[in-house]
């Protein structure tokens, strides 16, 4: 379990490769090839987080020296590329592998073999090998690297459906903005390693004075990172993205989303974290969380397709999140790390309220052929699994006590506060109206006078729904086990833990 | 003069944006992504030259040269080329897939996903 | 199983064990309903104000939910629904619109 990290990585990319010369020779064998790739990297990924949780430093895996565990700098120089995970990138990691099992189990059931399922399972582990190698590398030029190959990935699944007029368009508008938000991304990247000559994090971390340059290149990331996470008002993109691609890929892309807010977090607390801790970057990320909550959730309201409204409702999830990182960076330690327990235990929450919502989306898709709240209506009594499973997550997103939802938007309500009383007051608003939102998205499509026939989902599907449903419950019922285990020390890692991080990579 | 590589990369990042904002052909659009991506490219080259500087090849190195440019710069550039030619080929794809189900390449009108 | 914020607490267990509660007493509710209507008759079909229901008539649809409230911010959420375009030259300009803030912001502080 040495090579844990970047097996974590490797893992997916071959699977991904592969499946598709696989499925030339046999369908079976491709399946069985992408499931064995899907535990492998779920076991990589937990033995990453046990032995990061377990000994609470983090990580340090040197590429491309006599050994992994080499030193990073010579001479008080990094030469080699870095993966660095601290019990923050532990968590996130356990994140997306939870998102990515749940996808590539439903995707199996739910694609069909005629429309091109081996590409579809295909560019799903691709995507997943590149959340993964996001939240764990250590270098920002790699990071750029896995930012665009999560882009090119999410952005092929999203127009998965050809053959229907809607899928393309959406995927064309979320390349356009990705690849300039990757740009900008790159940008500043340079910037940077133009002013010290490095792309080492920690690195440059620690060499960071608050310069004219290093201010510009901050700027730029925020810029490309607050879009790729979806803030308003550059969050037009994520209604069509997840409206439009395959169920089993929006969950994923939900992590992937999630990805670029814990991007947002290491800038912002570990890279930047030094000479330019301001609380005016917090009260900006602050206030664009706060307006993103309040449109996304209005303009769920008045949507009639369901995936889109699922979609604003996720899109209002990400303003909680980036409420709790402004309100954070605002106030370091104190109620900042409350917001910041909030914030990182919402993530966990979101991929799996959210995720639900869109796989049962996926299923009534799949069973009826359409999701016009229009013309559904009826089929609680035919699709007995699927409307629980939706209730369930409808519930969990709204916040309704005493569901995973709630656990965490109460502390980010309490935090936020002692930040503003406004935000908070904003939060709470939006979040009786998400119910309003899904109370009509739960009786459009499930009740009404007239019951009507729909087929059964396949079996797998169902687990992978129910694995999510569970996971919102006991993530419910037991909060002060996950905040306490996983939660705690990523918020930990952040703020009191950035010596730690510099210290792990850089010796001393 | 030294800095007129970047006032020049800045400006393809501009032309490229101006672009983005105000044409609607979707092969234009994809044109100006790829201007700022060029104009990207031209600052991470000219950000690891040195002047008198010779390519960063121990190898080929005649004896007694003063400067090697940078290598790094070198390689993120690469890099992002061949991610930029991944996602041109992908807008592109994109864009002849809408051309097939709308007969209409004008942004202004492809625009079923709104509200 | 409590969780803090250093303000207050919340404590799932309880709650759950109180929406229980409330649930068995809705459940009791419930079990006083008549059960000796036909199957198969008129006492079956859905009425809507009194008014026999017309077959194919889709009732109360989801749209229509909350349509009071909607109704009320029409004049806001139509403008909301206009602001999203759906041109990507829109997006393009938005994305612009927030990277001069947040650079704004960065230098400024």
């Amino acid at each position: 379990m040495v090579h844990a990290p970047i097996l974590a990585i490797a893992v997916p990319l071959l699977g991904a490769f592969a499946a598709p010369l696989l499925a030339k020779l046999d369908k079976r064998a491709r399946d069985a090839w992408v499931l064995a790739a899907g535990l492998a990297v779920a076991v990589f990924g937990i033995a990453v987080a046990v032995k990061v949780l377990g000994t609470g430093t983090p990580w340090v895996y040197t590429l491309g020296a006599p050994s992994p565990g080499a030193a990073v700098t010579q001479g008080g120089f990094p030469i080699r590329i870095v993966l660095v995970v601290d019990a923050l990138g532990a968590f996130m990691g356990i994140v997306a592998i939870l998102a990515g099992a749940v996808g590539l189990l439903y995707g199996l059931h739910y694609l069909r073999e005629e429309e091109g399922k081996t590409l579809g399972l295909s560019l799903l582990l691709l995507l997943w090998a590149g959340i993964l190698g996001l939240v764990y590398t250590g270098d920002l030029f790699n990071f750029f690297v896995f930012l665009e190959i999560t882009s090119i990935a999410a952005c092929a699944l999203i127009g998965y459906r050809v053959w229907e007029s809607r899928p393309p368009e959406a995927a064309f508008k979320t390349m356009t903005m990705y690849t300039l938000g990757g740009l900008l991304v790159l940008v500043a990247v340079g910037l940077l390693y133009g002013e010290h000559g490095a792309l080492n994090i920690a690195y440059l971390s620690k060499l960071i004075t608050g310069s004219a340059v290093e201010r510009l290149a901050l700027g730029l990331l925020l810029g490309g990172l607050l879009m790729k996470a979806g803030a308003v008002p550059a969050h037009m993109w994520a209604p069509d993205a997840y409206g439009e691609a395959p169920a089993m890929a929006t969950v994923v892309l939900v992590a992937n989303t999630q990805a670029s807010i814990y991007a947002i977090m290491r800038v912002v607390f570990t890279l930047f974290g030094g000479a330019l801790a301001r609380p005016g970057i917090g009260w900006l990320i602050a206030s664009l969380g706060t307006v993103t909550v309040i449109v996304a959730v209005l303009m769920a309201l008045i949507q009639r397709h369901l995936g889109r409204l699922i979609a604003y409702g996720a899109v209002s999830q990400i303003g909680y999140m980036l409420l709790a990182v402004g309100v954070a960076a605002v106030a370091r330690g104190g109620f900042g790390e409350v917001a910041l327990r909030g914030g990182i235990f919402h993530m966990i929450n979101d991929a799996a309220s959210v995720g639900l919502l869109f796989l049962v989306a996926g299923a009534i898709r799949r069973a009826v052929g359409s999701v016009d709240l229009m013309g559904l209506g009826g089929l609680g009594r035919s699709l007995r699994w699927e409307s629980g499973f939706f209730l369930l997550g409808a519930l969990a997103l709204a916040g309704i006590p005493p569901l995973n939802g709630f656990a965490s938007k109460f502390l980010i309500y309490e935090s936020a506060f002692r930040a503003s009383p406004i935000l908070s007051a904003i939060a709470v608003l939006a979040s009786i109206l998400l119910l309003a939102v899904v109370v009509r998205a739960f009786h459009g499509t499930f009740l009404g006078p007239e019951p009507k026939e729909a087929p059964p989902s396949p079996k797998g599907m169902l687990v992978a729904m129910g694995v999510l449903a569970l996971l919102i419950l006991v993530l419910g019922l037991f909060p002060g086990f996950f905040l306490g285990r996983l939660v705690g020390p990523a918020a930990k890692a952040l703020l009191a833990g950035r010596a730690a991080y510099l210290a792990a990579v850089l010796g001393g | 003069m030294g800095n007129l590589p970047f006032v020049a990369s800045m400006m393809l990042v501009a032309i490229g944006f101006l672009a983005l904002i105000t044409r609607r052909n979707l092969i234009k659009l994809a044109i100006g992504i790829t201007v700022i991506e060029m104009g990207v490219n031209l600052f991470l080259v000219s950000l690891g030259y040195v002047r008198g500087g010779i390519a960063p090849v121990y190898t080929y190195a005649p004896p007694g040269f003063k400067q090697m440019v940078l290598p790094t710069p070198q390689a993120l550039t690469l890099t992002a080329i061949v991610i930029g030619l991944a996602t041109t080929a992908l807008l592109l794809a994109f864009i002849v897939v809408i051309y097939r189900h709308r007969g209409t390449l004008d942004a202004g009108k492809i625009r079923e996903l709104r509200g | 199983m409590r969780i803090g914020s250093g303000e207050g607490f919340w404590g799932p267990i309880v709650w759950a064990i109180l929406a229980l509660g409330i649930a068995a007493l809705g459940f009791a509710v419930w079990l006083q309903g008549r059960r000796t209507y036909k199957r198969g008759t008129e006492q079956e079909e859905p009425f809507l104000s009194g008014e026999k229901l017309p077959p194919g008539a889709p009732g109360i649809g989801g749209t229509h939910l909350y349509w009071g409230f909607t109704e009320a911010l029409k004049p806001f959420l139509s403008r909301l629904a206009a602001f999203h375009t759906g041109f990507v030259g829109d997006y393009v300009g938005w994305l612009i619109v927030i990277l001069v803030v947040a650079i704004m912001v960065v230098i400024l502080t």
